[in-house]
């Protein structure tokens, strides 16, 4: 691998660019089932004349339902299943680690704490600052983490323990609130298994903001990522600073993490799935993927919203539930395959 | 009809269970470990009997509340009032469990479960009458609550059909007809549009999408979540709801405190809350 080399050959044999363009195609493609389909149903040639501004579109009710509620509803989606994926592969290349995933270093449980003070607190009503307070919970999770492992310049290693051990006291501080609030379980719970019913333009405004800048910055630094990948002495070497890139990287990985669990709760597996999905179609290890890692989470977790908009039609089924439901048994076969190969 | 048979089934068990007191006489030192039941114990009479309610039951006002947890009971806490009579809800943490320790402590336990129609709501106000030696009291507070109840319903009856949401929550839980409350609505003949997602809980609880919430178009929406802080306004400002019917035209009815969760004598206001609620629609 040579870095800071333009050599449209080299770049080729470490990423294939179809693959990308592929990706972008299948997100198109999901985003229009996804606010094709519903409790209501709507034409498809009335949503198409409908997006093109022409007459004879829908109703003004119908277009409030597909421009209210779906658009934000697919987007949302595609945005947090882009964040997800996108930090899911970031993590795991800083940690060197296949099982790293996007709520490694605690933001999940920070978020769960977050999220369950605002559900749980009686007086004022802060059921509507739930995602400021998830958010909050999650950075400052990662953050405490960080300042208690200290030697995270030296050993990446330890920033995950003190991570896990973080994550764990959240935890605990979380099951004890809802324990006291009995009232509170049932919000908890659907928060806790990830769901996008709280979708709006407003939610999608402000979490495609802090969720494009992220993803921005990670695939920029995505050439000294792969660097991480070598030894640090090997690395210096290249002219790659890999604590700066360490740094950056969990930070805006941690800041697209929270954003996407502020807006849509705990959404699990497609932070680990996606990556390796990616990586195991394309039979390539390189961050240079990280565009089409994005590409390819946003259809997933697309697709998943449709089936738990779907799958109990009219109800709800919490979206966390299918991500591993299809994400798991998904998953080993590309695990299997690729074990195959290396054999 | 097959539903009928089960639930006066249902209600010959609970009266049969009812510990008998004959040995032992009236109890004197109870502990109501459900707010219901609380609401019940004060309303038949055996409101001097009762020496601790659980930390939800906040009525009546004089019901001597304590920290006692209704939900994660706790046998030493319990023990500790030294009761003669404690009620437990069948939902309970370990109910089982909180029941053979009490029971294994001399301590006689009256197990209570979450009715599913009125009836058994009426037949665990008689079991409450006996194990409490008010068994007129009971008699009397459940022939009011028939007489008013029959009252109210009658004098709203409606010839038009009317599609109401009842909101548990922001997140648009819901409940069908299967349930106690969608009972209430269904003894109104409103249509209730969590029916046409039932089939999603099998305790009759199901989530339902905003997109079907605008497709029923319900001309009535009941907050019960407006004790959590939900209101008239917040509904009216969800993307795509404007044009629903109940916020078009303001009929969004924002329940008071407990009384929908409460299967006691202030049903009689739930049910006039919804009848007042109707009587406004043409």
């Amino acid at each position: 691998m040579v870095f800071g080399k333009r050599d449209n050959q080299e770049l080729r044999s470490i990423w294939d660019w179809r693959i990308t363009a592929a990706a972008a195609l299948l997100l198109l493609f999901i985003g229009l089932l996804g606010i094709s389909f519903g409790p209501l149903s709507l034409r498809f040639d009335q949503i198409f004349r409908t997006i093109l501004g022409l007459p004879n579109g829908l109703t003004e009710q119908e277009r409030g339902v597909l421009l209210d509620l779906r658009l934000p509803r697919v987007l949302l989606a595609a945005l947090v299943g882009g964040a997800l994926a996108t930090s899911g592969a970031v993590y795991q290349a800083v940690f060197r680690n296949p099982l790293a995933d996007p709520y490694l270093l605690g933001a999940a449980s920070g978020a769960g704490l977050g999220a369950t003070i605002a559900i749980t607190n009686a007086h004022g009503n802060l059921y509507g600052l739930l995602p400021v307070f998830a958010f909050c919970g999650a950075i400052l999770a990662v953050l405490v983490g960080f300042f208690i492992s200290g030697k995270f310049f030296a050993e990446p290693n330890s920033l995950l323990l003190s991570g896990i051990a973080v994550g764990s006291f959240a935890t605990a501080v979380q099951t004890y609130l809802q324990q006291r609030h009995s009232a509170s379980l049932r919000p908890v719970y659907s928060w806790i298994l990830g769901q996008l019913t709280a979708a709006s333009w407003q939610v999608v405004a402000w979490s495609s903001i802090y969720i494009l800048i992220a993803i921005s910055i990670l695939i920029s630094i995505s050439k000294q990522l792969d660097g991480l990948m070598l030894t640090d002495e090997e690395a210096y070497s290249l002219g790659i600073n890999p604590n700066r890139i360490r740094i950056i990287a969990v930070v805006a990985a941690t800041l697209a993490t929270a954003t996407a669990v502020a807006a849509s709760g705990l959404i699990g597996f497609v932070g680990i799935v996606v990556p390796h999905l990616v990586r195991g179609i394309s039979h390539r290890v390189t961050n240079r993927a990280l565009p089409t890692i994005a590409l390819v989470g946003a259809s997933f977790l697309v697709l998943a919203d449709l089936g738990a908009r779907t799958l109990l039609s009219p109800a709800e089924l919490p979206i966390g539930v299918i991500t591993a439901f299809v994400g798991a048994p998904f998953f080993l076969v590309v695990l299997r395959r690729k074990r195959l190969v290396n054999q | 009809m097959l539903k009928k048979i089960i639930s006066a089934g249902f209600a010959l068990v609970l009266v049969t269970a009812a510990p008998s007191y004959a040995a032992q006489g009236i109890p004197k030192r109870i502990i109501s470990l459900s707010p219901s039941a609380t609401e019940d114990l004060f309303a038949i009479g055996a409101g001097a009997q009762v020496i601790a309610v659980d930390d939800y039951s906040n009525f009546p006002a004089e019901a001597p509340m304590t920290k006692l947890s209704a939900f994660t009971p706790n046998v030493e806490a319990i023990v500790a009032y030294h009761p003669d009579l404690v009620i437990l809800n069948a939902d309970a943490t370990k109910a089982q469990d909180i029941k053979n320790a009490l029971e294994k402590l001399k301590i006689i336990v009256f197990v209570e479960h979450a009715p599913t129609a009125l009836s058994q709501a009426y037949t665990e106000i008689t079991a409450l009458g006996r194990a409490t030696g008010n068994i007129s009291g009971a008699q009397t507070v459940i022939s009011n609550m028939k007489s008013k109840i029959s009252q109210i319903v009658s004098a709203s009856r409606r010839h038009k059909p009317l599609n109401v949401f009842h909101e548990l929550d922001s997140t648009l839980y819901s409940a069908s007809s299967t349930t106690f409350i969608g009972h209430v609505y269904a003894d109104f003949k409103l249509t209730n549009i969590a029916d046409g997602a039932a089939k999603a809980d099998d305790a009759g609880y199901p989530q339902l999408q905003s997109e079907y919430v605008i497709k029923t178009n319900p001309q009535v929406i009941f907050l019960s979540d407006a004790q959590d802080g939900v209101s008239a306004a917040d509904v009216a400002k969800r993307p795509g709801w404007a044009g629903i019917s109940a916020v078009k035209n303001k009929h969004i009815i924002a329940l008071p405190q407990d009384i929908p969760s409460r299967w006691g004598p202030r049903l009689v206001d739930f049910y006039q809350t919804i009848s007042n609620a109707i009587g406004k629609i043409g």
